[in-house]
């Protein structure tokens, strides 16, 4: 009798998977590799035209927890002393000449071409987004992202994730009719120091915008605290000086 | 000039500005660059320079055609043309921050070259931290969350509805911005004060001179709600409490609004002699407005405004009728006394831009259609709806190469006899603007 319970028992075990693959918990682990929770860092975003004309922004961004992102352009001279602000779905546009904030969606675009609000304006994914199944791949996991809210531009996510470094190789952003809206490439990881080692450069195109691709460089990327002032409207015009 | 300058625009919005070559070609980025770039200074010096020529069909039987040029009258059609820069700069020292705003332009127009040359904004910051800062001197201060209107801007010059998103000129004055942020329904609370000096040779258009006054602004940002209460208090204007609110209802619809109390403004009633009276009475202001983005990129913003200040339709038309016989009056005996009712009016504060009580504002805004990219095509109409006359301004807006903003634009009254946009100056407006920032 105990033998045939052995038995039953370790066949019961042996129709389980060794480990099943928790991909909350991984998508936890890329939003920490891609940077601390709260930081600073500036990026280069370039437009590229399909005959090759660019347009070239400098954004200045500071994030606190998981909800704060504020953002400020510090080049071209058109767009310079523009800031962005979000906190949890609410989005604040400023611009100098008009002078004060205006609210603003995370579909529109500050910029025009393939990046939009909330590209710019981005929390961590699983702030934004749960897992709702994951691809083992031989190399990468396909990590299934699902909106929490209706309030994301985009409702779900197919994320690659490199296994040995947990970090994304590639991003499809979709509708909720599945309709591809743009892919994320992420490419040239590069040791930024205090830990951070991630993807210096994400390269953007869409089928909706044939012939055109955008990259995002990131420079600067660094742990910092910054009271949770700095992320009000009434903030808004001087968050230069967090620079 | 003017041809050349209108096929610069043409040109220009057409695209055919120089193209890179490398189509194919795969953009390499220098990081150490780009950290190279990113470094910053403690001065910053920017701007842009500007060449707006105009062309106008005058209306020469219209009252405000009259009252503007019946001493130097231009004729059928006005060329204007604009030429100048606005000069930006801030230079910071610790926690100071100085910054100025200059524009310096000339006008051509059928009275020969005119220049003007204004400080924007001037003033001086102290920042020890982001939940404090004290400013002090000419600054805009831009209350009130309409888009076209603002009823509760207390503190501040007009917007021009033609234009809402051209920067003022401000007031000399002392402002804080107090903020504290926390966790819960309520998440920021921000007290901003204003001192407002009106005196002979400081803010002396601004009402009253000899008098300091003093306005406030407390904003929350509550249940995803942004609130303002607002006051102003002094004997350059008459007390005045307000309150806005902007909201996100779906992420592609926002709404927002105002509400502005009056205490004891001079409501006029213009006589068809000439004579003004005035009597003292509270008055509300008020706006509500929407913005929508609609899933092709249609930004659409439809907004309401009660303008308390407006004066009754029969005094417009008084005021019209008045007008005519002054300048028939002018015509025949040379006398100009006669435009003096009309002209004080104007110096007290009363404005031929919206002067009704009733309007209604529309803009549809198509970012980057049939591909095109940084280029905008927008429609506005505002309509009066005490006599149900409109403009009709349809824009085209691109931005060809980097730092270059080119703009295109009509603006067409329509209107009856007697009523605010069929009297206007112009039959039709054409503009062509040019923006170079540096």
């Amino acid at each position: 009798m105990f033998k045939v319970i052995k038995l039953l028992t370790v066949l019961a075990l042996a129709s389980v998977p060794a480990y099943a693959v928790d991909g909350n918990a991984i998508l936890a682990q890329v939003d920490k590799r891609l940077a601390p929770e709260s930081y600073e860092m500036y990026r280069k975003l370039v437009n590229v035209e399909p005959d090759g004309r660019k347009k070239e922004f400098i954004l200045f961004t500071v994030k606190k927890g998981t909800d704060k992102i504020a953002g400020l352009f510090i080049s071209p001279a058109s767009d310079k002393g523009r800031t962005t602000l979000r906190l949890g779905e609410n989005m604040w546009l400023y611009i100098p000449n008009v002078g004060k904030p205006v609210r603003i969606t995370s579909l529109q675009s500050v910029i025009g071409g393939v990046f939009n609000n909330a590209d710019i304006l981005q929390l961590d994914y699983g702030a934004e987004y749960d897992v709702v199944k994951v691809d083992d791949l031989e190399k990468e996991y396909l990590l299934h992202l699902k909106a929490k809210t209706r309030a994301v531009a985009y409702d779900r996510l197919s994320m690659w994730v490199d296994k040995e470094k947990t970090l994304p190789t590639k991003i499809e952003c979709r509708t909720e009719a599945d309709m591809l809206i743009k892919t994320l490439y992420f490419k040239q990881i590069k040791d930024f120091g205090g830990g951070i080692v991630r993807p210096a450069v994400i390269e953007t195109d869409s089928p909706l915008y044939k012939g055109y691709r955008s990259y995002m460089i990131f420079a600067g990327v660094k742990a910092r605290d910054v009271p949770d002032e700095a992320f009000t409207p009434n903030f808004m015009p001087r968050i230069e000086s967090l620079r | 000039m003017r041809i050349g300058i209108f096929l610069l625009c043409a040109v220009g919005l057409l695209g055919f500005f120089p193209r890179g070559s490398g189509a194919e070609e795969t953009p390499t980025f220098n990081l150490s660059e780009i950290e190279k770039e990113v470094q910053k200074k403690p001065y910053w010096f920017g701007g842009f320079l500007q060449v707006q020529p105009t062309l106008s069909g005058l209306d020469s039987d219209s009252p405000l055609y009259r009252l503007k040029y019946y001493d130097n009258e231009p004729g059928g059609t006005l060329e204007q043309s604009n030429l100048g820069a606005r000069l930006e700069g801030a230079l910071e020292y610790g926690d100071l921050r100085a910054f100025a705003r200059l524009d310096s332009f000339l006008t051509h127009d059928h009275d020969g070259w005119h220049g003007e040359m204004t400080l924007m904004e001037g003033y001086i910051t102290y920042k020890p931290g982001p939940h404090m800062a004290v400013d002090a001197g000419k600054r805009v201060t831009k209350w009130g969350k309409g888009y076209a209107w603002n009823p509760v801007a207390f503190v501040d010059r007009p917007k021009d509805p033609e234009d809402p998103e051209e920067a003022l000129q401000g007031y000399y004055l002392l402002g804080g911005d107090f903020i504290r942020s926390f966790d819960g329904p309520l998440q920021t609370l921000a007290f901003t004060p204003v001192i407002l000096p009106v005196y002979e040779d400081i803010n002396d258009e601004f009402g009253q001179t000899g008098y300091v006054n003093v306005a406030a602004k407390l904003y929350a940002l509550l249940w995803d709600t942004d609130l303002d209460l607002l006051f102003f208090s002094g004997h350059s204007r008459t007390t005045r409490l307000g309150g806005d609110f902007s909201k996100n209802l779906l992420t592609n619809l926002e709404i927002h609004g105002e509400v502005a109390w009056i205490q004891d403004f001079q409501e006029i009633d213009f006589l068809e002699n000439g004579q003004v009276a005035t009597r003292e009475s509270n008055v509300w202001s008020y706006l509500l407005g929407l913005r929508y983005l609609t899933e092709t990129d249609l930004t659409a913003i439809l907004e309401y405004y009660h303008n308390g200040e407006g004066v009754d339709p029969n005094d417009l038309k008084n005021m019209y009728a008045y007008i005519n016989r002054a300048y028939d009056t002018n015509k025949q005996t040379g006398n100009r006394s006669l435009f003096g009712p009309i002209n004080r009016l104007t110096k007290e504060g009363f404005s031929w831009r919206n002067p009704l009580r009733d309007y209604l504002y529309l803009r549809l805004s198509q970012k980057e259609p049939f591909d095109i990219l940084y280029f905008t095509p927008a429609f506005t109409t505002i309509v009066t709806m005490n006599d149900w006359s409109f403009n009709l301004m349809p824009e085209l807006n691109y931005s060809p190469i980097t730092n270059l903003d080119l703009r295109l634009r009509g603006i067409i009254p329509v209107g009856g006899d007697q009523t605010e946009y069929g009297e206007k100056q112009s039959d039709w407006r054409v503009e062509f603007r040019l923006r170079y920032f540096f």
